[in-house]
């Protein structure tokens, strides 16, 4: 067993794409969990489509601070408070260069916890491209005492296309 | 996770990795690097190949960067390069003894569906000047990745460049 990531649950999308991916019945005997993406959307029209994440089935108590290098080398930093779901990140969409998936990496801390759920995303909506891209970090804040027992990821607007990847891990604290 | 090869050396920046195993899902590779031979910031620049031994080093990649320099916030970005920058390093100029550290991340490289994509965090810090980097790359090939060559600007030399390869299953 690897008790630095020990693997929980995969998703891979098949041939049909896939809405949404959840992931149900997490075990709650690890510290932290780190959830692996590379996805696709087929948002038409544009080269980008936002990720995003519920909890427990939650549509209420979610906010974000991000801070993104963009498109024709600009830099910026916003926020959204009080949310139906939380941002955390983007990925390529159907404009974008094709066989080309993005990356994401989202990390939460004491998710079994009684505390408020703090996490961040690192991600990249990769595409040839000078001109239209992204990447950036996300801040995030669920204000929810409950511990995390499922999780939902879902598209801006389109569907995850096929050979889309979700990874589950746990992390295991010193001492367990 | 799991170790699957360390390079530690003392006379170069240049790490390179063969026969990679197509038994993991993704891989991560850190990197500490300065390179002596470059001038300050010089790029920790990584490359791939679909052969057990051969490594890509065409105009076959993108990068894009977002980064700061202890005053204000950059990006950038490259098409048709050679590499892909995954942060920066100290080069010639400032002590040896400064390191950059990056975390370099491939995820489903052995998917023959998908182009490459690569995230990386990195930067350093030599109190008074530095970077912290976030970037990304893409190599525009579906083949899965078997090599890989990871190096500071122009692989110049430094006492303490250490270079790990870690595989990541899934359940």
């Amino acid at each position: 067993m690897s008790i630095f990531l020990q693997p929980l649950q995969t998703v891979t999308v098949g041939s049909g794409g896939a809405s949404s991916i959840s992931f149900n019945s997490i075990p709650q005997g690890y510290t932290d969990l780190v959830v692996k993406i590379s996805a696709r959307s087929n948002a038409s029209g544009t080269t980008r489509d936002g990720l995003f994440i519920t909890f427990n089935g939650s549509s209420s108590g979610y906010s974000r601070t991000n801070l993104l290098g963009l498109d024709s080398n600009a830099t910026i930093s916003n926020r959204t408070s009080s949310a139906s779901n939380m941002q955390i990140g983007d990925m390529p969409a159907a404009s974008a260069s094709s066989n080309t998936f993005g990356n994401m990496e989202l990390y939460i801390p004491n998710y079994a916890g009684s505390n408020y759920k703090s996490l961040i995303s690192d991600y990249a909506a990769e595409n040839n491209s000078t001109s239209s891209w992204i990447v950036g970090m996300f801040a995030d804040l669920w204000s929810n005492t409950s511990a995390i027992t499922s999780l939902t990821i879902s598209t801006g607007g389109g569907s995850f296309v096929q050979y889309s990847l979700v990874s589950l891990y746990g992390v295991l604290r010193q001492g367990i | 996770m799991y170790p699957i090869a360390t390079v530690s050396t003392q006379t170069s920046s240049i790490a390179s990795f063969t026969n990679i195993p197509q038994t993991f899902t993704h891989l991560q590779v850190r990197a500490f690097v300065h390179d002596s031979g470059a001038s300050s910031p010089a790029d920790i620049a990584l490359r791939v190949g679909s052969s057990t031994t051969t490594i890509d080093s065409g105009n076959n990649y993108a990068y894009h960067r977002l980064g700061g320099d202890g005053s204000s916030a950059f990006s950038s970005a490259a098409t048709s390069s050679s590499f892909i920058s995954c942060a920066y390093c100290p080069g010639s100029g400032i002590s040896s003894t400064i390191m950059s550290v990056a975390i370099v991340d491939i995820l489903d490289y052995t998917n023959t569906n998908k182009y490459k994509t690569v995230c990386s965090m990195g930067g350093y810090d030599a109190n008074g000047s530095g970077y912290a980097n976030f970037h990304s790359g893409l190599w525009l090939n579906t083949a899965a990745i078997q090599s890989l060559l990871i190096f500071g600007g122009s692989g110049g030399t430094s006492a303490y460049n250490t270079f790990q390869l870690y595989g990541i299953t899934t359940a």
